[in-house]
């Protein structure tokens, strides 16, 4: 009898789940460019101190409403103020409201989605109606109703569209819980008499982790949108500063005779919040969510 | 189906309960008050502001207030808004709501019938460069903001050809035009993109395979199975959206200066108009939630699966 050697078969290098994402995130041209639009306009934002040569607040009477120049790249406002420093400027209160709103809601939807799923009773009725109640009515009527009571600025309009957006990862991490409960595995922590906290923390939240991801992309183009048109009403970013929807609601009388005025913010708000839904569709199909979650 | 709507019905109504117990405690319960908004802040001594809150009422205790509110908002009267004494609540968005329902009325039909028809060629000409084209216009379409897009149309229809009047409102119909495709044009990206989707899994399913290998026509195939099974859930997702347009956006009006019921709601927001935030929010509310109900109903009527499921319950 001869012993026949096989070959030691090479071994297979599977991709593991994220690096899998990644290849399939790559290939969407949407989504790669909301990653590079994003990323430019988050180093905009954290360095354009040092890229604006003139302040977006000073004015200069002497040039206002001018069409761009070599100087002023975007033009002049009707208050002389450098539209392009202003432009530049605008992302920060953009970014904070898209991303700020979300770990917010992040921050309270979780842990009460989560306790909601695994403990049920009572405290599961009070969150599924909650949640019921703010999908029924539109956020733009929570959001005008809580701005007219606490005051326009940047902090209340974080607030208030936390209060309306918050339900998103709730229902996201709930119906997970709800699921993940039943399970072999929770059970068997729960017999080795593995504290609550810890059960969620290891064993619940890690399974949720790719849905948050998505349902935390999917609601920055909302807050986007949120920002400039309550600030285009004038119910948002407080003037002098800048904002790309206050701008377009300043460039009021003159945008029939000065078009710079509403084509730069105008297409700066389209641009970034076509970028953050072509982040958020990407991400949907690198990780293949299933979206009626 | 009696007992599922009359169900539903009381669940829209502790919705709305909910959100005017809501609405009228959180308004009073934040400081500050119609007598001292921008305008006539500081105008008005000590002794006007009681008379004016003696008026109407807002010297009562909250509960108190809200339940003489809520004895008259059973009858649907809502009060007298504070910027218009001499007209009710309800008055006003009667008078209001026919500007913003024409716009919005026109615009989710111009939506609708647009999208469907992409996203029939898309889904015609599935995996074609075609459909990518129609695919990626509806993505990037459905991104650009209403009160952008109505910008660039005023400024080039407008102010450059003087196709059309830039903004304010005449009952004329070339006043109406842009507004409408500011406000639809962005609508059409999703009714197509919802379009492709769903006639794509229609004709992926089995019936669909059945029926073309017991010899059916692809027309006969089309018709009587793809298009029928498709249009269940567009009919639940695109009916929706007439009343949510309809009630108007805030936006759009803003843009063109249309005097619809939305920027009643911002300006009453800003001087803090009491009944007629109140009553504005309720309206919409009421109307969304019906809206809803409707929605469901139908959707039993048109899908008998789902009438046969609850039947068996």
């Amino acid at each position: 009898m001869t012993v026949v050697t096989l070959p030691t078969p090479k071994r297979v290098r599977y991709a593991g789940f994220w690096a899998g994402a990644w290849r399939r995130f790559r290939r969407n041209l949407l989504a790669m460019y909301g990653l590079v639009f994003v990323t430019a306009i988050v180093i905009m934002a954290v360095f354009a101190d040092f890229i604006v040569p003139i302040g977006p607040l000073e004015v200069d009477f002497d040039h206002g409403l001018e069409p761009p120049t070599a100087l002023h790249w975007m033009g002049t406002d009707n208050l002389g103020r450098d539209m392009f420093s202003r432009v530049m400027y605008a992302s920060r209160p953009m970014l904070m409201v898209g991303i700020l709103t979300q770990v917010f809601s992040m921050l309270i939807g979780i842990p009460l989605g989560i306790i909601a799923g695994y403990k049920g009773g009572v405290f599961n009725w009070v969150i599924s109606r909650l949640i019921e109640f703010f999908s029924a009515i539109p956020w733009y009527l929570v959001v005008l109703y809580l701005i007219m009571l606490l005051k326009p600025s940047l902090e209340n309009l974080i607030i208030a569209l936390t209060i309306t957006s918050w339900v998103g990862p709730c229902r996201v991490v709930r119906g997970l819980a709800l699921s993940v409960r039943e399970q072999d595995y929770i059970e068997a922590a729960r017999a080795l008499g593995t504290p609550v906290w810890r059960i969620l923390l290891n064993h619940v939240l890690p399974q949720a982790t790719p849905l948050l991801l998505w349902s935390f992309a999917v609601g920055i183009p909302t807050s986007v949108f949120a920002e400039a048109g309550l600030s285009f009403l004038g119910m948002g970013i407080r003037p002098p500063d800048p904002s790309w929807g206050l701008m377009l609601g300043e460039s009021g009388q003159w945008w029939m005779y000065r078009p710079h005025m509403f084509v730069f913010p105008g297409l700066m708000i389209t641009l970034s919040i076509l970028a953050f839904q072509g982040l958020a569709d990407g991400l949907r199909t690198a990780i293949d969510v299933n979206v009626n979650v | 189906m009696l007992r599922y709507t009359l169900r539903s019905l009381g669940g829209i109504l502790s919705v709305v309960f909910l959100l005017s117990l809501f609405t009228f405690v959180m308004a009073r319960a934040i400081p500050g008050g119609p007598w001292d908004v921008a305008g006539n802040k500081g105008t008005l001594t000590e002794h006007q502001i009681n008379v004016f809150k003696a008026k109407y009422g807002l010297d009562k205790p909250v509960l108190e207030q809200y339940l003489v509110w809520l004895r008259n908002a059973v009858t649907l009267d809502f009060g007298s808004p504070y910027m218009a004494p001499e007209m009710s609540v309800t008055e006003l968005i009667l008078k209001q709501l026919p500007y913003s329902a024409l716009v919005g009325g026109l615009a989710a039909t111009f939506a609708v019938v647009v999208g469907i028809i992409l996203g029939m060629i898309a889904a015609a000409r599935q995996n074609t460069w075609i459909d990518i084209a129609i695919n990626s216009f509806a993505v990037i379409i459905g991104t650009v903001p209403g009160f952008v897009l109505g910008f660039v149309l005023a400024y080039y229809f407008g102010a450059k050809l003087h196709w059309f009047p830039t903004g304010g409102w005449q009952n004329e119909p070339k006043y109406i035009v842009l507004p409408v495709l500011a406000f639809g044009i962005p609508a059409i990206g999703g009714v197509a993109r919802w379009t492709r989707q769903c006639i794509v899994e229609a004709m992926s399913s089995d019936y669909v395979r059945t029926a073309y290998s017991k010899g059916v026509r692809q027309t006969g195939v089309i018709v009587r199975h793809v298009l029928r099974n498709a249009a269940i859930p567009m009919i639940t997702s695109f009916l929706p959206m007439f009343p949510a347009m309809m009630t108007g956006s805030v936006f759009i009006e803003r843009t063109f200066g249309i005097p619809g019921l939305g920027q009643y709601f911002v300006q009453s927001s800003m001087s803090r108009d009491y009944p007629l935030v109140t009553g504005i929010t309720i309206f919409w509310a009421l109307l969304i939630s019906i809206t809803y109900l409707v929605t469901d109903i139908l959707y039993g009527i048109i899908d008998p699966r789902v009438r046969l499921e609850g039947k068996k319950r």
